[in-house]
């Protein structure tokens, strides 16, 4: 009776039902809290993030031991049981349609129709081995990435340069990391961020140069936010980002004004004397010559070329001086500038004679961008021989020879070429065939116009990524189908060098391989397969690799294997020691650093003039960036969320100040036409405040936007600068 | 065969492809979780939930922290993971409210979801009762099942929370996660949220009726909080600036067109005008009502049932439609579906009785049935009473868009387009129809006299309507600035069309006023679906360019969800 009440209730007001019955949770046990009922695990797994350098440790939930859904994991000492909007997204860019599921070869008509392997790669040798046979070994290049693990990038450079005779090949990490790589080399001695993500939580001082941490690293804000001794949180950028906004103290320097700001601050803390003399003393050289550089940089002249007041530069000075643990950090503000290298050596100038090293919350420290730029950094063989070693020292070839088994005279004794260069030699003439990895040039490169134009000059372009509709990809002959993260193994570093697990947890579509077995084809196919014999599987690679780190400041000889990674929630470079480790450590507590002698480097160097100056036909400056924090890079993957999609703007957008909009006679939301001397843009209008008069901002996801950027690199890091070049804004 | 088979060596490709398909996370990394452990998270949580539950006149609120909410957007990403929600479904919004000076730039982001409010209008106009304010924990939940897809919450909600699944038929919004809050857990928001800025409170209702007077705000921008008194607290320390607006005050949005509910609006205001003129012919002229009857009910039957029809397309899910008795107490969505229903019964009266005569005369069988006499006296009572309950489904009609308070669906605006559209349609349809009857004289000056209604009507509507969008569109600062500015941006074919339809029904409509005959029927028919178009065309603006209010949106407007 009861029952037929309450169905006759529930006829009248559906409580229940099958609507009803969709959004029902249920216990999702493995300490996960409630989750959708039809979304239950049965067992779950942790496994490191494969957006950006932050690393969060992300909890997937498994049925069948197939992912069906993630939450950020608790447990990780990265994240502490958060991810950015990315994170929380990272299976559904798996699933979408357009995946590259067999090989793809160009036909006569231009059309990429699927072929089968055998065909893709013995096409792809024939093809490689015809233009190096022709035209030298070197004419084959190879561009790689900071997304693929660091047994794949170690794979992918020892079968370049020691199996297929390459001499040249460099990563996208050369777009994002490069100056922090050069800066840390000439400073320290050796590529090493100092610094563990608990340095945010220790500071008294956090100074941010360059970086929208809320946005590009929001899991690291996390990590400021939690910080319990009220810091002063000092943002140094010419717009008011989130970031500036949540900080106690902001200075909208002019763009490309940072290292003769920096330079000034360094002279007033001097002058000051607010040094920690015994530091420098016992632990540094050529601060000496330093302090006299920075005398002219007065107040007055920095305030001029700044557009900072001098009481703002007092304050800032008199704050870092203040400060017991003052920690600096930068992003790609300063990476991706014309004079990058020596504004982070001017950070870490900073740091050096403030004694701010080397202690809880202290440190210069380089935020990384991809999820792997560290992995790529030490093991991809392109700048660095593998595991920091250095192609030009006879005794680092004879030790990876040794190592790896094969033949010394098979390792180049000369530099790759960079990026830029490996560009430049297509255009030149010198480079006929290009191997594109799990990166996405004609999108991302500077002024890429320039690049598209270039790929006509080769013989052979093979693209090899997760997407058979990259805007590279559509480009190349043959496109070799990967499977992507989370379905294969092998471990990513990140920012604070914390090496960090990936596991396989869907299965690829079609005929999708892992980076790392495509290699291994490529390798048989070649001719060299018995050299990479010792290669059968990631985790294999990655006791090779930690061969090859024995003796170099990123020993990892102590890592046992995958297990030990999973374990300790990833482990930090160096780890020699069989014990396990402690989960936050940080580089030079002692103050010895990597040179010969120990000891840190004054490295110093007078500002030059941007490349691009404005003029009154290019009045604005355009600063690029990134626009929201469910983006990533050129959205191969975040575009293909639902979701993430709503989370941003579907076309691009312009943000220009009130001032500027007024003059030129702009409506909000009104469409504009952006140029350079290399390319114009179609843009809608965003009237703000938080970019200065006479500068505009572009978010860097949407494909048109390094039309406009002006080609310049870094004379040290050859990293380029995207950061400034000069614009025009007209109403359309 | 197989033999030749088994024994082929399987090549390294064949092996590699059969490898990429094993899944090893589970057997090679084992998890050491238990399998009845505890939520982990909520050792990071535990301090963002009240540990008490909401006592007699409280309830459960968001609380957002200004000042550490950074727009990073994992609450959104969050909270359709742990609630498993479709694919491009979002119960929370990311916004930004900036301004200041050149020199002092201000821009604050801004996390929103359901305000679970103290009077939610979602839940007073909702036909069905598809809304349950919980009386415990004041969540405002929404009881999936029951829903009939009408949308009207789409629309009386003024934070446009509620969101309409094409897919499912139904709408559907946060609901707190009542279930986790339930058993201790905090809503995925609440865990996901990387600086912990927001967090549930418990508010007294009071205070939230309080804190809600006439012009109050949540954030610039936000709708007046006197309306459904929202419970959300934002709190911030920072000062924000006078001048701060939404990041999309400026942005063009054109709404949902909602074509069912313009086809049964405009066809049920037709045929209420139509009866209304059968009514008044009734009242003052029997004879004449007595001659042109039959086509008027028959005519105006077969409008209003094709536009009680076409309002049926317009459900989610039609046949919980039956439930709409439900909501009578508050909602004129409610009001609306009975007055129609009740509306159609008489009509149905009045049709039969108009043509009883003709079906005596075929069938005279039918004789037997007049033992309370003949039915087809009861013509005109049952005209009159079609026309007042059709004057009353017109007024319901209205109120449905007075009641969600959009400065465009005003009572004065909404009103005289509604009832604008009655008595225009009407006039101007009984001349079309009239006018092809061969009809004694006097029904001749009936069609001039009623053609000459319809022109003064058509002029005078045409006349309020064009110099009200010009001012509005001329000033900034008009209250119907916007709903002007989105027609003259993306609809300016269709202002122009309405002109062309307005000249041409006006010099058409003056034919029957001079002349009767053929060609003045023609004319006068001619005239009439002019008019027919141009009101379609003007209820499409109604439901296009109506501001409709929001929490403060992104600078650039994000993907849409639907066109």
């Amino acid at each position: 009776m009861k029952a037929i009440t309450a169905r006759a209730a529930n006829l009248i007001r559906a409580w229940d039902g099958p609507l009803t019955k969709d959004l029902v949770q249920a216990p999702g046990e493995f300490g996960l809290g409630k989750v959708p009922e039809r979304l239950k695990p049965d067992d779950t797994t942790t496994m490191v993030c494969g957006f950006c350098s932050t690393g969060c440790g992300l909890n997937i939930h498994l049925k069948d031991g197939q992912a069906i859904n993630l939450s950020a994991d608790t447990f990780y000492p990265v994240n502490l049981g958060m991810a950015c909007p990315k994170g929380w997204e990272a299976l559904t860019p798996l699933q979408a349609d357009d995946r590259a599921t067999t090989p793809l070869l160009r036909n006569e008509r231009g059309v990429l129709e699927p072929v089968d392997w055998e065909r893709a790669l013995v096409l792809f040798c024939e093809r490689f081995k015809d233009i190096q046979r022709r035209h030298g070994p070197e004419s084959v290049a190879w561009l790689g990435t900071g997304q693929i693990c660091t047994e794949e990038l170690a794979f992918l450079g020892s079968l370049g340069k020691f199996g297929m005779g390459m001499i040249h090949g460099d990563g996208n990490t050369r777009q994002c990391m490069a100056t922090a790589v050069t800066a840390y080399k000439q400073s320290f001695g050796f590529d090493a961020p100092p610094y563990t993500y608990q340095d945010f939580e220790e500071s008294d001082v956090i100074v941010l140069v360059g970086s929208n941490l809320c946005i590009a690293h929001p899991i690291m804000w996390q990590r400021v936010m939690r910080n319990r001794n009220r810091p002063e949180i000092i943002v140094i950028d010419p717009r008011k980002t989130e970031t500036a906004m949540a900080a106690t103290q902001h200075y909208a320097i002019a763009p490309k004004s940072d290292l003769t700001l920096l330079y000034g601050i360094a002279n007033i803390i001097i002058a000051s004397g607010c040094l920690d003399r015994d530091y420098i003393r016992a632990h540094t050289n050529g601060f000496a010559e330093f302090a006299e550089f920075v005398t002219p940089y007065t107040t007055d002249a920095v305030a001029a070329a700044t557009g900072l007041t001098a009481e703002e530069l007092w304050r800032l000075a008199q704050t870092i001086s203040d400060g017991k643990r003052v920690s600096f950090w930068w992003t790609m503000g300063v990476n991706q500038g014309h004079e990058a290298t020596r504004t982070a050596q001017a950070i870490i100038n900073l740091a050096l004679m403030t004694g701010n090293m080397g202690r809880p919350g202290t440190g210069a420290n380089s935020i990384t961008g991809q999820c792997n730029a560290m992995g790529s950094r030490l093991f991809s063989n392109t700048t660095n021989l593998l595991g920091g070693h250095d192609f030009l020292n006879a005794a680092d070839r004879e030790k990876v020879a040794r190592i790896l088994g094969i033949e010394e005279s098979r390792i180049p004794r000369q530099n790759s070429l960079a990026y830029d260069q490996i560009v430049q030699g297509i255009a030149d003439g010198k480079i006929k065939g290009l191997w594109i990895v799990a990166t996405n040039t004609s999108h991302s490169w500077i002024n890429h116009n320039a690049f598209n134009e270039l790929t006509k000059n080769l013989e052979f372009l093979v693209v090899q990524d997760m997407y058979s509709t990259t805007e590279t990809a559509q480009r190349a002959d043959l496109v070799l189908p990967a499977a992507g993260w989370g379905e294969k193994e092998g471990t990513f570093i990140n920012s604070e060098r914390r090496i960090g697990l990936l596991k396989r947890v869907a299965r690829a579509p079609g005929q999708a391989l892992s980076d790392f077995n495509i290699f291994k084809l490529i390798a048989q196919y070649w001719g060299c397969g018995e050299m990479f014999r010792a290669w059968t599987s990631p985790e294999s690679a990655f006791q090779i690799l930690k061969h090859l780190s024995q003796g170099q400041p990123c020993d990892i000889s102590g890592i046992a294997d995958y297990h030990m990674i999973d374990e300790c929630g990833g482990v930090q470079w160096p780890w020699t020691s069989s014990e396990p480790p402690p989960q936050q450590r940080r580089l030079f507590e002692d103050g010895c650093f990597y040179h010969e002698d120990g000891r840190a480097r004054f490295i110093f160097e007078k500002p030059r003039e941007v490349p691009e100056p404005t003029d009154t036909e290019f009045p604005f400056i355009l600063l690029t960036g990134r626009g929201t924090s469910s983006q990533w890079h050129t959205q191969t993957r975040t575009g293909k969320s639902d979701v993430l999609r709503r989370l941003y703007p579907s076309a691009v957008y312009v943000e220009i100040n009130p001032i500027d909009a007024k003059r030129l006679g702009l409506v909000p939301q009104s469409q504009v036409v952006v140029s350079s001397r290399r390319g114009q843009v179609e843009a809608t209008a965003v009237v703000t405040t938080t970019v200065q008069a006479g500068q505009v901002f572009m978010p860097m996801h949407y494909a048109n936007v390094n039309q406009l950027t002006f080609p310049s690199v870094d004379p040290y890091s050859r990293q380029p600068n995207y950061k400034s070049c000069a614009v025009k804004v007209d109403p359309a | 065969m197989s033999l030749i088979e088994d024994t082929e060596p399987r090549t390294l490709i064949d092996e590699l492809l059969a490898e990429q398909q094993q899944l090893t996370a589970v057997e090679r990394f084992s998890r050491k979780h238990e399998r009845d452990a505890l939520p982990a998270q909520s050792r990071y949580y535990r301090e963002l939930i009240p540990l008490s539950k909401p006592m007699l006149g409280e309830q459960y609120a968001f609380g957002v922290d200004l000042d550490i909410c950074t727009g990073c957007k994992a609450c959104v990403s969050a909270c359709h993971s742990l609630n498993g929600l479709d694919d491009d479904e979002i119960w929370r919004n990311i916004g930004l409210v900036h301004g200041g000076t050149v020199e002092e730039p201000y821009q604050q982001t801004v996390t929103t979801a359901c305000h679970h409010c103290v009077d939610p209008a979602c839940l007073l106009g909702c036909p069905v009762r598809a809304y349950e304010k919980d009386a415990d924990t004041g969540i405002v939940r929404h009881l999936d099942d029951q829903c009939i897809g009408c949308q009207y919450c789409v629309l009386k909600c003024p934070y446009d929370v509620p969101k309409y699944s094409e897919k499912r038929g139904i709408v559907r919004k946060c609901d707190m996660c009542h279930g986790r809050l339930s058993v201790g857990e905090a809503p995925a928001c609440v865990q996901a949220c990387p600086s912990g800025a927001i967090t549930i409170r418990i508010v007294s209702k009071w205070e939230a009726v309080a804190s809600s007077p006439e012009g109050s705000h949540l954030l610039p921008g936000a709708f007046d909080s006197s309306y459904t008194k929202p419970t959300t607290v934002f709190t911030t320390r920072r000062s924000i600036p006078a001048n701060a607006r939404p990041g999309d005050e400026r942005a063009l949005r054109l709404e949902h067109a909602h074509w069912p509910l313009i086809g049964m609006l405009v066809l049920t205001q037709l045929a209420a005008g139509i009866y209304l003129a059968a009514a008044g012919l009734a009242i003052w002229n029997a004879p004449l009502f007595e001659a042109v009857k039959a086509p008027l009910a028959v005519t105006a039957f077969l409008i209003l049932n094709l536009g009680l029809g076409v309002s049926v397309l317009h459900l989610g899910r039609p046949l919980g439609a039956w439930r709409a008795f439900l909501g009578l107490r508050t909602s004129w969505m409610s009001r609306e579906i009975f007055a129609f229903s009740f509306f159609a019964a008489p009509a149905a009266g009045f049709a039969a009785a108009s043509l009883w005569d003709f079906a005596t005369g075929s069938f005279p069988k039918l004789h037997r049935f007049e033992m309370f006499g003949n039915p087809a006296h009861l013509a005109a009572p049952f005209a009159i009473a079609t026309a007042a309950l059709g004057l009353i489904g017109v007024f319901c009609s209205a109120m449905i868009y007075v009641d969600t308070r959009r400065a465009f669906w005003s009572r004065e605006l909404t009103f005289t387009k509604f009832f604008g559209t009655t008595f225009l349609l009407g006039a101007a349809g009984v001349v079309a129809l009239l006018a092809w009857i061969v009809v004694p004289i006097p029904a001749l000056s009936l069609v001039a006299i009623l053609a000459t209604v319809a022109t003064l009507i058509r002029a005078a509507l045409f006349g309020w309507e064009f110099t009200g969008f010009q001012q509005a569109l001329q000033d900034p600062a008009h209250l119907h600035h916007r709903p002007a500015l989105l027609a003259w941006t993306f609809q300016q074919p269709l202002l122009y069309a309405r002109i062309a339809l307005f000249a041409g029904a006006i010099s058409l409509g003056l034919v029957p006023i001079l002349q009767a005959g053929p060609i003045a029927a023609c004319c006068a028919t001619l005239a009439f679906l002019l008019t027919f178009v141009s009101q379609v065309i003007e209820r499409f603006s109604f439901f296009t360019t109506v501001v409709a209010p929001r929490m403060p949106g992104p600078l650039v407007p994000e993907t849409p969800t639907h066109a």
